[in-house]
């Protein structure tokens, strides 16, 4: 039984260290390589090689493949092939099942096991799911052995390829080019060999089989890339040359990856001993005129804060990359949150001013960088490029971004500055001193402190001077406000209910929007703001025209706290903004159940 | 530390690294010490404006806003943060690092320890009063035993931190000492740190006299020696014929250890090795020797139609 489908969202999941997201990238660039979109997320536990057969173990990917670009990770899962009990009872707890999903349960760890096999079985029959029990033939287990424990992922890669009706030899190219010069000789055959196994298994024995379509029209240079490796390649393109980082999860891979590039094109990575530090030496770099750019994640921004106050006090230009996890403290550091605007935003200590850009997809992570260094040159103020857990790990067939390689940030192209709906700005902005030259240069010695100064650099308790460089400060956000135009809207600018979002939520709203359209729901709208800080100045004015104002956003809130984007609205248009959907599970929100919010909501209106 | 190129300016005056009259009090230590970097820039022709003086907080973080040269007066603790980053990117420049025992083996150890093994090239000056000041008199990494402050009033509980031993024992490349009272040996040992490839630990006895007046006796010379050498760093002429010299050769790891365990005080040049690798030339090298790549290319290698 084939369904065809335009659509589908399946799950591979195993234990850590066996290679489901190796797995993964192999079938996603298939399903790219034959005209589908694909859309992938990883599940990483937070430490390296939990215990197997543990819920903590938990590893795999989530895909998302159909014939329309798309935006995020989605909706129900579809179909699920686990390696095991434990770690598909551990999955069914996040509860984002399609309730027809089918669930393919390798059986091959039931012996000795018989009691959690049988526990998970009744649960799923209980939930009404359907269970397709099966196990890895003989000879492909035999194999497995002899690879001293690892292949499975490759005879699961067969069954996902064959349930999905996928070619074989463009699989068997695709497991070529990946394991390219690693594995050659018999381990590569042998692999191969799992593969097929694994397939012809799901051919014979699995029942059913989607085919989800590919599109006709051909796409101008697709790659594939996940958020993190295009953040890199953006801080290159932007011409930033020294990254200075400290390990911490999910932001370390910007650094690995620039590690091996960044020499090549005259820059480098200096691996701080902490996080203060590693601010510290990007900022030293930029006061010696070097674009500088440091990346960090939870309890690293913490870390970081003096350092952001001094900038903005001594008006050098920093710029930090803040891949969002969950927290607050350690929290859970492979899951999203978006819960760090307001530590970027107010962070720090005093009236202390900077701009927070953000990223809604992969492809802004390839443009913000420039943004970024166009902003910090220009205010010498810090700016946030606001990413998370979702965007930096999740990888995605985009249209190749255009190479600008930046030198002068005055080269910037026009459609970088829309990209993020703000204009270039005035020539001269203000700073609180008149000398900002970087070393070198006769005459004009620049004396940097976090005192207050008055306008020759000198250090000043004054009044006067200290609401002076308070005014200037801020000043320079007023210019940014002044900049921005319209935010990306979805739907009519006016209706029933705004859904307002912002990062890595963008896709989210975008689709459940347009579900509200094809349903006849035309009262809603979508807004997404790509610079979250600061906001731009007609915002009351567009809300004014929609009856609700509601957010979506990966924060914790409830009904006495509203979460950190409601309350920057509320504060900012003193429009009674309130969170549609907010939450800190670390989990994506998915479009159908935004959808489903959304008519509740204007349900209750009418 | 030496820098990769030579200076563009020839002879800087006195006059021309002037500022403001500092905020120090009346007999600080620091002035001293400003005055003999001031000494020192002017004798060995440093240019002023490749020259960056990087402080932390504290009395001793006020000098880059004494001297007419491009400074940066940052945070507590972090100036060798910051100065990485020019040492990295802006090889031109010298950069010197100023920094008290708070500034430097308290708030800020871990970037001691750091930027002693990476031996980044700069010279830094620790200026030891042996407490915290600016904040009105508490105990330091360096506190004496038994000296009471406003934190602890009976007396500092510990034995001070040896921050010679200290820097000794985590592998740096340069070890000198002096004192904010000796204008001709302090000069002398930040020529001999700026003329040293890598991170020169200066370490300077800072007298406070508004809040530890009886601290050292900088009259008297009968409590130190200085260590001598054809190598090292000569005692300060105006002392040198009163003080013990005690000979020391500064590529003995062993006797440096020895002389900075001592009761006794030692000043003058504790240990040398110019060839412990520099970090930031080893970055430099690293872009130098890298292939070049264009960056037009960048986005290739992630194309999914082009692979084989």
């Amino acid at each position: 039984m084939k369904e065809s489908k335009s659509l589908s969202r399946f799950e591979l999941l195993m234990d850590a260290g066996f290679g489901a997201q190796k797995a993964g990238d192999i079938l996603i660039r298939a399903f790219a390589k034959t005209g589908r979109y694909v859309y992938i997320e990883p599940m990483i536990p937070a430490e390296i090689s939990p215990p197997p057969r543990t819920r903590a173990a938990l590893s795999g990917v989530i895909i998302r493949v159909g014939d329309f670009d798309i935006t995020n990770i989605g909706n129900d899962t579809d179909l699920i092939i686990s390696s095991h009990e434990i770690c598909l009872d551990r999955r069914l707890d996040d509860d984002e099942n399609n309730p027809n999903c089918r669930i393919l349960l390798d059986m091959g760890n039931k012996v000795g096991n018989e009691d959690t096999y049988e526990k998970v079985c009744k649960r799923m029959a209980k939930a009404g799911l359907n269970i397709f029990p099966f196990e890895i033939d003989e000879a492909a287990k035999a194999v497995i052995k002899s690879l001293g424990g690892k292949g499975e992922n490759m005879y699961y890669l067969g069954m996902m390829s064959a349930i999905y009706n996928m070619p074989k030899d463009i699989l068997i190219a695709e497991i070529k080019i990946t394991f390219g010069k690693k594995l050659v000789g018999k381990i590569l055959d042998d692999n191969l060999l799992l593969f097929e196994n694994g397939y012809d298994y799901a051919q014979k024995n699995i029942m059913f089989s989607f085919e989800v379509q590919g599109i006709a029209k051909e796409r101008k240079d697709p790659m594939l890339i996940d958020g993190n490796t295009s953040m890199s390649m953006g801080i290159i393109d932007a011409g930033i040359k020294l990254f200075s980082g400290y390990p911490i999860t999910p932001a370390s891979s910007i650094m690995h990856t620039l590690a091996k590039e960044l020499p090549s094109y005259g820059g480098m990575v200096h691996q701080a001993e902490d996080e203060i530090a590693a601010i510290g030496t990007a900022v030293g770099a930029y006061f010696g005129g070097i674009p500088s750019v440091t990346c960090t994640s939870g309890p690293g921004l913490s870390l970081k804060q003096e350092f952001i106050g001094f900038a903005s006090a001594a008006e050098i230009p920093i710029i930090i990359i803040d891949a969002q996890r969950s927290g607050p403290s350690t929290g859970m550091p492979t899951k999203t949150e978006q819960s760090d605007l307001f530590a970027a935003a107010f962070g720090s200590h005093g009236d202390n001013t900077k701009i927070v850009l953000s990223v809604a997809n992969i492809i802004d992570c390839f443009y913000a960088p420039q943004l970024a260094r166009y902003l910090t040159e220009k205010l010498r103020l810090p700016v946030f490029i606001m990413s998370d857990f979702l965007i930096a790990n999740s990888y995605k067939v985009i249209e190749k971004p255009t190479v600008n390689q930046i030198t002068d940030i005055n080269k910037i192209p026009d459609f970088v500055f829309e990209r993020f709906r703000i204009s270039r700005l005035p020539q001269d902005i203000g700073m609180v001193r008149t000398l900002q030259s970087a070393p070198g240069e006769p005459e004009k010695m620049r004396r940097v402190t976090g005192l207050n100064t008055d306008k020759d650099g000198k250090v000043s308790y004054s009044a006067e001077t200290n609401q002076r460089a308070h005014q200037i400060r801020n000043e320079k956000i007023h210019h940014v406000r002044r900049a921005l135009s319209m935010p990306e809207m979805f739907g009519d600018d006016h209706g029933e209910v705004l859904v307002v979002g912002w990062g890595s939520n963008r896709g989210v709203i975008e689709e459940a929007i347009n579900m509200c359209k094809a349903e006849g729901i035309t009262s809603a709208s979508g807004m997404h703001f790509r610079i979250v800080y600061p906001l731009p100045l007609m915002l009351k004015d567009v809300f004014k025209k929609f009856k609700r104002v509601v957010t979506v956003e990966l924060a914790y809130g409830d009904d006495l706290k509203p979460p950190p984007l409601a309350s920057l609205l509320r504060m900012e248009t003193l429009v009674d903004v309130q969170p549609l959907w907010c939450g800190a599970t670390g989990r994506p929100f998915r479009p159908r159940a935004l959808k489903q919010k959304i008519a509740n909501l204007i349900g209750e209106i009418k | 530390m030496t820098t990769e190129t030579s200076n563009p300016t020839a002879s800087v005056t006195l006059k021309d690294l002037q500022t403001e009259n500092p905020r120090w009090c009346t007999a600080c230590g620091d002035f001293g010490i400003l005055m003999g970097m001031k000494r020192f820039m002017v004798d060995k022709k440093l240019s002023q404006i490749t020259t960056v003086n990087v402080s932390g907080i504290g009395c001793s973080g006020r000098t880059p806003n004494y001297m007419n040269t491009y400074g940066a007066h940052t945070i507590h603790g972090r100036p060798i943060t910051f100065a990485t980053g020019l040492a990295l990117t802006r090889p031109d420049l010298q950069v010197f690092i100023h920094s008290g025992d708070g500034d430097a083996l308290s708030i800020g150890g871990n970037h001691l320890i750091h930027g002693v093994n990476k031996n980044f090239n700069c010279v830094f000056l620790m200026y030891d009063n042996e407490l915290y000041a600016l904040t009105k008199s508490q105990s330091s990494p360096t506190t004496r035993k038994g000296h009471a402050t406003n934190t602890q009033p009976s007396g500092t509980f510990m034995d001070p931190l040896n921050a010679v031993r200290l820097v000794l024992g985590i592998g740096a490349s340069f070890v000198a000492s002096t004192a904010d009272w000796m204008p001709d040996h302090l000069a002398k040992t930040l020529e001999a740190a700026y003329d040293h490839k890598g991170f020169s630990f200066v370490h300077i006895s800072q007298r406070c006299p508004h809040f530890d007046p009886n601290n050292f006796a900088h009259k008297e010379t009968n409590w130190f020696s200085f260590l001598t050498h054809e190598k090292g760093i000569a005692p300060d002429k105006r002392i040198a014929d009163k003080a013990a010299l005690t000979p020391h050769d500064p590529s003995n790891l062993q006797d440096a250890f020895r002389f900075a365990a001592d009761d006794r005080r030692y000043f003058g040049l504790f240990y040398r090795d110019s060839n412990k690798p520099v970090y930031d030339q080893i970055m430099r090298d690293m872009v130098k020797n890298a292939k070049p790549k264009n960056r037009a290319n960048i986005l290739d290698k992630f194309g999914i139609n082009d692979q084989a």
